[in-house]
């Protein structure tokens, strides 16, 4: 799949490991916001 | 590059889920899911199914109506194409396929003598994974799919991150130092050796570095952190990768089995997946694989795991100064490292996630600061004094019957703490604290009462013990990212990555590989006690 995507790589859409870990945390604070207000 | 192909299948897609919810919601499934015993699973099947099946409508308009241009807008909405398409590979795995796979395993164990379906391990997670190498290296994902894919690991990452709410300070405390020490000498070692036998076949430097730290700590992810400061070529790089993903594919259906082969149970197989796998989304499928039902086992497995991606930046420190000094010794020109600039560059940001959501869990605003495992000590008025249906106060305090009952059996009790305890019961009509209610339940394991005695402790203890909602949301949660990330990643792994592999790498790789997997086996079952 290398070739195919001219912006992250092969395994992510972003562009580096430090994007993506900070894609997660946003992900996931925004996943525990919404359990706490609405569970 | 435009991202956005113009398809109608997450239109269909869309479609088949939210008439699936649809159907089951009018009862017109009930008779397969009857057969297929998957009643527990009907509140997600509406939930998930009307909310991913609205969504991938949307999407699906999307790729058929929108004339989009080349930028961000493109770029991320045809991600969610790949997301529904990953979503429904894994609906019909985990309500289809594995509770089939389960009946028929069952349905041929008179004919065979054992129950193919456990031994081989056949459940949803190692299903789901399994079906995403099918569609990949069979079938190829859809181009419109493709760029969705690429999200599976954001959903592992964003799973482990999430995982940080269910843990307690006690828990994390003993294994974290168990995984310091377990991981601190097998990473440590296996990257050590790796160097010894890489120098004495004489592998060129570069791809001794990559290949220790693929082979040692986290994986794919260590091999590309690595492959800058020991300056290695696409080619090496390539070699590892195809080492780790051959070697890692295997552990991943291998251990789960051998796991349960020797009867092992939750932490010491999470110990042993956590040190002995080589690719950190594969220990998450292994653990997984293991106990698909609950995520005891993930839970063990993830902390050593984290423990090993920590070691992350020492190691590149480590390799980069080996590498400059191999490269000096040889009369190469070579660069400095600044070992400072290293270790804050390769700190993995999600690690940190984790531990941020531990603290913000332990702060008791998603169940009581001393849950454990989502479950809590509470005797207060307000929780024993509940409401049926029909809104109907229910009083849960012992009854005089009750209480008359446990007062002709007192002298059962020969110990005098649970005499104590249970004397306070008696008197309060209700378990008084977390100590009484072990003690209680002590009583209950040793069956010292009759069965009407024991009754009415069972309700005592289970009028005080509460699950907290938002811990039972967070789990469900959990299983479902990791669900989307491991099918995600079995599309991932293809057969032309594999067969990468190959020559020095792949023997030496193999070689650390098995001793370190074999090497945590013999400890964790020799050092590693199954309660926590």
């Amino acid at each position: 799949m290398e070739d195919k995507f001219d912006r992250g790589s092969a395994l992510t859409i972003f562009p580096s490991d430090r994007h993506e870990d900070l894609m997660a945390l946003i992900l996931s604070l925004v996943i525990a916001a919404l359990v706490y207000f609405l569970v | 590059m435009v991202y956005t192909k113009r398809t109608f299948w997450p239109l269909i897609i869309g479609i088949i889920m939210v008439g699936y919810a649809f159907l089951v919601q009018t009862g017109q499934m009930a008779g397969l899911i009857k057969f297929l015993n998957t009643g527990r699973y009907v509140g997600e099947m509406l939930t998930l199914g009307y909310a991913f099946g609205g969504v991938a409508i949307v999407a699906g308009l999307w790729h058929l109506l929108a004339r989009p241009s080349e930028g961000h807008a493109d770029y991320y909405f045809s991600t969610i194409a790949g997301v529904m398409f990953i979503m429904l590979v894994a609906f019909v795995v985990k309500w289809g396929l594995d509770p089939l796979m389960s009946n028929w395993g069952r349905a041929a164990q008179s004919t065979l003598g054992f129950n193919f379906a456990r031994i081989m391990n056949l459940n949803y997670v190692v299903m789901g994974i399994l079906a995403g190498i099918i569609v990949v290296n069979v079938f190829k994902v859809p181009v419109w799919a493709e760029n969705g894919v690429r999200l599976s690991r954001l959903g592992l990452k964003t799973g482990v991150i999430l995982l940080g709410a269910l843990y307690s300070f006690a828990e994390l405390a003993q294994l974290g130092k168990l995984s310091v020490v377990l991981i601190g000498v097998f990473v440590l070692g296996s990257v050590w050796l790796v160097l010894i036998i890489g120098a004495r076949r004489s592998l060129p430097n570069s791809m001794t570095g990559v290949l220790s730290a693929g082979v040692g700590v986290c994986g794919v992810s260590a091999a590309v952190a690595t492959a800058p400061v020991v300056q290695a070529k696409s080619l090496e790089i390539a070699y590892t990768i195809g080492t780790i993903l051959l070697f890692g594919v295997v552990c991943m259906f291998l251990f789960p089995i051998v796991g349960k082969q020797l009867g092992m149970g939750y932490v010491q197989f999470g110990a042993w997946a956590g040190t002995g796998i080589l690719n950190s989304a594969q220990v998450a499928g292994a653990a997984l694989a293991f106990q698909p039902d609950g995520i005891e086992t993930l839970k063990v497995a993830e902390i050593f795991n984290i423990t090993r991606v920590l070691f992350l930046p020492i190691i590149v420190v480590w390799l980069a100064i080996w590498y400059v000094r191999r490269e000096q010794a040889a009369q190469r020109d070579v660069q400095k490292v600044d070992a400072m600039q290293v270790v804050i560059s390769k700190f993995p940001i999600f690690v940190i996630g984790f531990i941020l959501m531990f603290l913000l869990s332990s702060t008791g605003i998603f169940a009581p600061a001393r849950h454990y495992q989502g479950s809590y000590f509470d005797n207060s008025e307000k929780a024993l004094m509940k409401k049926d249906r029909a809104g109907k106060a229910i009083d849960n305090h012992l009854k005089p019957g009750e209480i008359e009952t446990l007062q002709k059996e007192l002298d059962k009790i020969k110990r005098d703490d649970q005499k104590a305890a249970l004397g306070r019961l008696i008197q309060n009509r209700k378990i008084m604290s977390e100590e009484d209610d072990a003690m209680v339940r002590g009583v209950i394991n040793s069956k010292a009462l009759s069965k009407e005695g024991t009754a009415v402790l069972s309700k005592s203890h289970r009028v005080v013990r509460h699950t907290a909602a938002k811990i039972s949301k967070f789990r469900d949660l959990i299983a479902w990212f990791f669900t989307f990330g491991l099918v995600g990643l079995g599309m991932q792994i293809t057969m032309s990555s594999i067969r990468q592999a190959g020559g020095q790498p792949l023997v030496i790789g193999s070689i650390v590989g098995v001793i370190k997997a074999v090497g945590s086996l013999i400890v964790v079952m020799l050092l590693v006690a199954e309660t926590i």
